[in-house]
């Protein structure tokens, strides 16, 4: 009976050859490839090794992975308790040098294997084939094997079996290798999605940071406690990622004098935001030399036209200074250049607008002129100066605020003037709307308490408020 | 892109007579601005803008009147608005530029200004 790739001679010979080390580094390589070697038993290869078994009828079979220096069942049907054995002595580790499926019918007679481990220990094996399981660029992983306790004969249809096994067993690698692969393109794809997230959330934060930081060097960090005086402000960006073109300030002139202001630079972004930090200390420096507030806005607006980096912006702004009245409460001298007007809240539901005549754009025109005008402000009364971004606040219906919605607003407020609770009422009219003010919004509210209130006044209040009330401003319609 | 539109109509000698129609934001402005700048280019270095179609006008808005006013100034001309909306009108007023940008009610009234000498339409 001829016996396919029936190797009796010795290694070297055309049945059992040597791999080269570059032959041998290369079938590790695919080894490693497979990810197979020290899995866990899996039933598909525990099926080729019992059908294996039962097809031969041989007490045993196995599924095995040659490793660099050992051999590792990968599937073991009747070895109990064999996970590996050293590759020296290993029948396939020979079988995988062999080019064909090696049938030893008696080891016995064998030259290499009758002084194998197998064969002269307790298993004493005297029958042995195996087919290797060969990769299709030709590497040979292991083998699947027969063995039995009886020399035997297999037909040229039996070792066509067990190679058609082998190849059933590279079937299944191949399709572990596909899976696996899926699954490493698909982690990695996550990993790369979740890094490309983090790092854009590291990104916005950096930019809202950077905004924020920014920001706070264009506002005051705390209102000061004025004597006799409450004061609230507030402050919103309509973007967390934009610096606001808003800005305002309250700083003391020395004696009992004292300076503030509320303005509004065109446009938004760094260049605004460079704009409005000239503008703020333009304004402080100008009032330290001359605090008149219409001489105070001539000032900015010639700083503004004579530096070429502001371009053809401009900004609008209330500036005034304040002073103890001979009798109660504060003198108020205010100039407007170009801003809407501040609101005199006389107490009882009365609102005044404080507007003086002709106070231009500033920064827009040579020759710009300012005027001033002047206020008792009494205790139980206030004074609120705004950006235009409170007025053109849109409502559900899309109407804005306006200048009646907020002097109506103002008017409906009954009894004696607190500056925090005018801004805290006005903002919660803000974040009534539906879409938030949609733009940047400054506020500022000055009141003179009652006496009785006086003395309790410990500090102001302030509230800046950096992030949006509402979303992302929507385009005006 | 909002909607904005100048058509030039008028355009006698050292005159030129635009209708604006549209929304006059930051999209918008810079080509309001461009646009009358090459009016004055061309010549017509008394303008006249009629605002009748004028839906909306913000701070780059005004940033585009400023820059053609400044530029017809430099030109020895003039800019002067007819029809002026009511709200950009208050908004003139409230930045002071109604003083420096006459305002006519209507597009003729504001040509037949024009016509006895060009120097009192910036009177």
């Amino acid at each position: 009976m001829p016996q396919a790739g029936h190797a009796t001679g010795p290694a070297g010979t055309p049945g059992r050859r040597t791999l080269s080390a570059a032959e041998e580094a290369a079938r590790i390589d695919a080894v490693r490839r497979y990810d197979i070697l020290d899995t866990p038993p899996d039933g598909a290869f525990d099926r080729v090794a019992a059908m294996a078994a039962r097809l031969f009828k041989v007490p045993v079979a196995s599924v095995t992975i040659v490793d660099e220096d050992r051999i590792w069942f990968k599937a073991a049907h009747g070895l109990e308790g064999v996970s590996e054995i050293g590759r020296e002595p290993g029948l396939c580790g020979s079988a995988i040098l062999a080019d064909e499926t090696l049938v030893i019918p008696d080891t016995f007679t064998d030259p290499v294997a009758f002084n194998n481990g197998l064969v002269t220990g307790p298993m004493a094996v005297r029958f042995y084939a195996a087919a290797p399981i060969i990769t299709g660029d030709g590497h040979r992983l292991g083998t699947v094997n027969i063995l039995d306790t009886k020399p035997r004969l297999i037909t040229e249809d039996d070792t066509a079996t067990l190679a058609d096994l082998a190849a059933i067993v590279l079937d299944e690698l191949e399709m572990r290798l596909a899976a696996l692969n899926a699954l490493r393109t698909e982690q990695e794809r996550r990993i790369e999605q979740e890094e490309a997230r983090q790092r854009a959330e590291r990104d916005k934060s950096a930019i809202e940071a950077f905004a924020s930081t920014l920001q706070r060097t264009l506002l005051p960090p705390a209102l000061p406690v004025v004597p006799g005086l409450e004061l609230a402000c507030h402050y919103a960006t309509a973007s967390p990622q934009n610096v606001g073109g808003d800005f305002y300030d309250v700083f003391p002139l020395g004696g009992k004098r004292w300076a503030f202001f509320l303005g509004d630079v065109c446009g938004k972004g760094p260049e605004a935001a460079a704009l409005t930090s000239l503008t703020r200390y333009t304004l402080r420096a100008a009032a330290l030399i001359d605090p008149d507030p219409d001489v105070v806005l001539t000032s900015l607006n010639t700083a503004l036209l004579l530096d070429p980096a502001v371009g053809t912006r401009f900004c609008t702004a209330v500036f005034g200074v304040l002073e103890p009245h001979e009798d109660e409460g504060f003198t108020i001298t205010v100039a407007t250049g170009g801003h809407p007007p501040a609101y005199h809240l006389r107490g009882q539901g009365a609102v005044e607008a404080v507007q003086p005549k002709g106070g231009m754009l500033i920064g827009a025109l040579a020759g710009a002129h300012f005027a001033s005008h002047s206020i008792h402000l009494a205790p139980g009364e206030g004074l609120l100066l705004y950006t235009d971004g409170l007025t053109e606040a849109r409502t559900l219906g899309g109407e804005m605020i306006g200048d009646e919605g907020l002097t109506r607003f103002l008017a409906a407020r009954t009894g004696p003037v607190s500056a925090a609770t005018v801004i805290g009422d006005t903002v919660d009219l803000i974040d009534a709307m539906p879409h938030g003010a949609g733009d940047d919004v400054a506020l500022l509210a000055l009141s003179v308490p009652l006496a009785d209130a006086a003395a309790s006044l410990t500090a102001t209040a302030t509230a800046h408020t950096i992030a949006p009330a509402g979303e992302t401003p929507e385009r005006r319609p | 892109m909002t909607d904005f539109r100048l058509t030039a109509q008028h355009t006698d000698g050292d005159l030129a007579l635009a209708q604006v129609a549209g929304e006059l934001d930051i999209d918008t402005a810079p080509h309001l601005r461009t646009q009358a700048l090459a009016l004055i280019e061309q010549g017509h270095r008394h303008l006249i803008l009629d605002l009748a179609a004028v839906t909306f006008c913000d701070s780059s808005g005004f940033n585009a009147l400023v820059g053609i006013l400044r530029c017809a100034k430099s030109a020895d001309g003039t800019l002067v608005l007819a029809a002026v909306p009511d709200r950009l009108a208050r908004l003139l007023n409230l930045t002071g530029l109604d003083t420096l940008l006459p305002a006519h009610p209507t597009a003729a009234h504001a040509l037949v200004a024009h016509t006895p000498s060009p120097d009192t339409a910036t009177a």
